[in-house]
């Protein structure tokens, strides 16, 4: 059972490193990659702790995350491309 | 079979922390969203399939599980839709690879 915390606390540690790149980051590409992937491992770590305490609630948490940060890198692509 | 959860799970912080490395120490714009695509495809998935096990077998919560499932086949479906946008994007916008860059097909076609 405490392994699921172990594996958690590994995923949000990897989350901090990255925001290294979120803060040193070259061009705003960088950026957006970044916060995408920032966002994911903290739906894994999410997870994670629903299995722990074995309460769903925190997979709608996650769920709502994975849609917006879907949502939000392809709306700064299309930015980007100049199309919106 | 707590044995198969947890090394899927320990696979999926290993992609992960390859990820995360590759997309600290890349040289390039390209290299490092090459890497991110690594954590979102395998570092997901090991923790999806990990998480569905345990669920049906140790918790009995179908909710859970069913959840799950759905998580996993969103991810699988947005992560290539979403990559492909921002690389796109990030030519359009300006960015080119660092200096070794062999022939660039892309920007030919949208001089013609």
């Amino acid at each position: 059972m405490n392994e699921f915390i172990f594996f958690g606390i590994c995923f949000i540690a990897l989350a901090l490193m990255l925001l290294f790149r979120l803060i040193v980051g070259p061009s705003v590409v960088d950026r957006a990659v970044t916060a995408d992937s920032i966002d994911i491992l903290t739906d894994m770590a999410l997870i994670l702790f629903a299995l722990y305490s074995g309460r769903g609630i925190y997979l709608d948490i996650a769920m709502v995350t994975a849609v917006l940060g879907f949502i939000g890198s392809t709306m700064i692509a299309r930015y980007l491309e100049g199309k919106l | 079979m707590r044995y198969v959860i947890d090394v899927l799970i320990g696979l999926s912080v290993f992609f992960a922390f390859a990820g995360v490395m590759g997309m600290l120490r890349m040289p390039d714009s390209y290299c490092r969203m090459q890497s991110s695509t690594n954590i979102s495809t395998f570092g997901v998935l090991g923790v999806i399939l990990g998480g569905i096990l345990y669920a049906a077998l140790y918790l009995h919560n179908g909710e859970i599980a069913v959840k799950l499932a759905v998580l996993g086949v969103f991810y699988i479906i947005t992560s290539p839709i979403s990559g492909h946008a921002i690389a796109k994007a990030a030519y359009h916008h300006g960015v080119r690879p660092e200096k070794k860059m062999v022939c660039d097909k892309y920007g030919e076609d949208l001089e013609e």
